[in-house]
């Protein structure tokens, strides 16, 4: 396997505060990657740079072997790069069809003369967008929403959404900001089994989460951050058991974590 | 379905001056078709892309100078009067856009009040030009092929015709994936750029072409008026095309040409009482944005969507 996404001791700095300081980390292609983390860590802000929505200070980002840093977010999204986003954004009074669609245009060759004159090479472009959407619909389970607007979909409904859009352009890698927070137990079971699905299909993902039940059934490799520093990085088994983390999500060591279970119980 | 109620309006609309020989209702028809074009070109750029836009006011005058100048200064013809207009409108608009659009929306509102503000000045006092307050009377009226559009009858056919052909590119335009893209862009800017769209392109067009047309439209009123001056920049004509889209309905292409055709003749119906029409017309307003505070198209989503929501549950 060969990492399709490699970043290389990421920096950023907002008045003093190190969100970043000096993380490196690799996708493999086809796997799952979390990246987890405090409150505070640093994980949205590492998104938010790979992803060119946030200018880094220094450091360099490479998507499938080509330096994207400090590129433009739509020029990150063309190379091959979907994110979605923690708040959910969808486009909410666009019928699901459109969500959709307008994820995909950027990507096939039809231009406006194209689509002025029906040529038919719009016409085979639309076909193949309006494939594929079916095909992620029915995957996320909304068939019946296909011609609805998003925004009478509930919150997690439209995580889907998100999800399903990110995904209709064929990217090479996959970023989802916290996919399951906010949404209801049940439906976090169904995002786990598409996701896991997707990747079997061959869908690169990389996961920021704060659910660490869902990132460990989820993901090969899990990396930790801590005060814009990687603290661990390994499988979901290894960074269980790493005395580091714990002391950073807990604020404990093992030991003490421990001798406090046994007080209670 | 609506595009052939739409056909048989406009034809309707065109044989306006064979059912009247009043030029006081022509007049009307003129201003309901200038004015809606206006209103459409408006909704292009707020409506679809949620860029509230006063600078429209800015293009009109322009307009209405660039065509009345090309003939009377320049000896230029009426329609190459329009051509300009369109031109040089949107080269304005790519100017005072590109720095403006890369500001946050309300920064972009008041760039774009200040902008009229100053078009308004330069008509007063570019007295060499514009002939300040004077302005320039007796505009000739328009010739094609050695006819004359002499009479109030004669040119609402121009009017007609530029309104229509604008209209259908609107309608073109909005309904395309172009249109589509605007409305993702108003909606989630964000998540249009997360998907590989950089919006910066489709917002400085919108801005341009919406500019190009209503200095075309400009064009077309200053030489139904026969003449030009400051007044041309009076703020009755932004309040008239913002009511229009605001009472259509944002973002509706057809909500907003209904609403177009019908703001232009309420204010002349309610002429049977003149002491009172302003206060019934602000009435009117007001009851309306009180049931249907996104205009007639967004009352009538809502409903759409009531509908939809009983049927999925």
């Amino acid at each position: 396997m060969s990492a399709i996404l490699e970043v290389t001791d990421l920096r950023k700095a907002y008045a003093g505060v190190h969100a970043l300081d000096g993380v490196s980390f690799a996708v493999e292609a086809g796997s799952v990657t979390g990246l987890i983390g405090p409150n505070g860590s640093g994980k949205s802000t590492a998104i938010d740079c790979i992803s060119g929505f946030q200018k880094l200070d220094s450091g360099k980002v490479v998507l499938a072997g080509a330096d994207i840093t400090g590129q433009p977010a739509h020029h990150n999204a063309r190379a091959g790069l979907m994110r979605t986003f923690q708040t959910v954004r969808v486009y909410e009074r666009l019928p699901l069809r459109d969500n959709l669609a307008i994820a995909a245009q950027q990507f096939d060759p039809a231009t406006w003369v194209d689509e002025l004159l029906r040529t038919a090479r719009y016409r085979r472009a639309v076909e193949a967008s309006e494939k594929r959407a079916r095909q992620l619909i029915e995957l996320i389970g909304l068939q019946r929403y296909y011609e609805a607007e998003v925004g009478i979909l509930s919150y997690g409904q439209k995580k889907l959404v998100a999800l399903a859009a990110a995904l209709m352009p064929h990217p090479k890698i996959v970023v989802l900001d916290e996919p399951v927070a906010g949404v209801n137990p049940s439906r976090i079971r169904e995002i786990e089994v598409a996701l896991r699905q997707l990747n079997e299909a061959g869908e690169t993902f990389l996961i920021v989460e704060h659910n660490v039940e869902f990132i460990t059934n989820l993901c090969h490799r899990v990396i930790v951050l801590d005060q814009g520093r990687k603290l661990a990085e390994g499988t979901a088994h290894d960074i269980h058991n790493d005395s580091r983390v714990l002391e950073a999500y807990l604020g404990t060591t093992p030991e003490i974590a421990a001798a406090e279970m046994r007080a209670q119980a | 379905m609506k595009l052939a109620v739409a056909l048989v309006a406009a034809l309707i609309f065109a044989a306006l001056p064979l059912l009247t020989t009043s030029n006081y209702i022509m007049g009307i028809g003129v201003s309901a078709l200038i004015f809606t074009v206006a209103a459409a070109a408006l909704n292009l750029i707020y409506g679809y892309t949620g860029l509230l836009s006063f600078a429209q006011l800015g293009f009109w005058g322009i307009g209405g100078y660039v065509s009345a100048l090309t003939v009377v200064t320049f000896g230029g013809n009426f329609w190459w009067g329009l051509v300009w207009a369109a031109l040089i409108n949107a080269a304005v608009a790519l100017v005072v856009g590109y720095p403006t659009l890369r500001t946050n929306r309300h920064a972009f509102v008041i760039v774009t009040l200040t902008f009229a503000l100053l078009v308004n000045l330069i008509a007063r006092d570019w007295v060499d030009l514009t002939r300040g307050a004077l302005g320039i009377p007796n505009l000739p009226p328009p010739t094609a092929f050695g006819y004359e559009f002499g009479t109030t009858g004669r040119f609402y056919w121009i009017a007609w015709a530029f309104s229509v052909a604008m209209l259908a590119f609107l309608y073109a335009l909005c309904t395309s994936r172009i249109g589509r893209t605007l409305v993702a862009i108003k909606q989630n800017e964000p998540l249009v750029r997360a998907q590989g769209i950089s919006p910066m392109p489709y917002k400085l067009s919108a801005f341009a072409i919406s500019a190009a047309i209503t200095g075309a439209a400009g064009g077309v009123f200053s030489f139904h008026l026969r003449i030009i001056d400051p007044l041309f920049l009076d703020f009755y004509y932004m309040q008239t095309f913002l009511i229009i889209v605001i009472i259509g309905g944002a973002g509706s292409f057809w909500g907003v040409v209904v609403a177009g055709i019908a703001m232009s003749a309420l204010p002349e119906a309610l002429r049977f009482s003149a002491d009172f029409r302003m206060i019934i017309y602000g009435l009117i307003l007001v009851v309306a944005m009180f049931v249907m505070p996104s205009g007639v198209a967004g009352w009538l989503r809502e409903r759409r969507l009531a509908r939809l929501r009983q049927e999925l549950q």
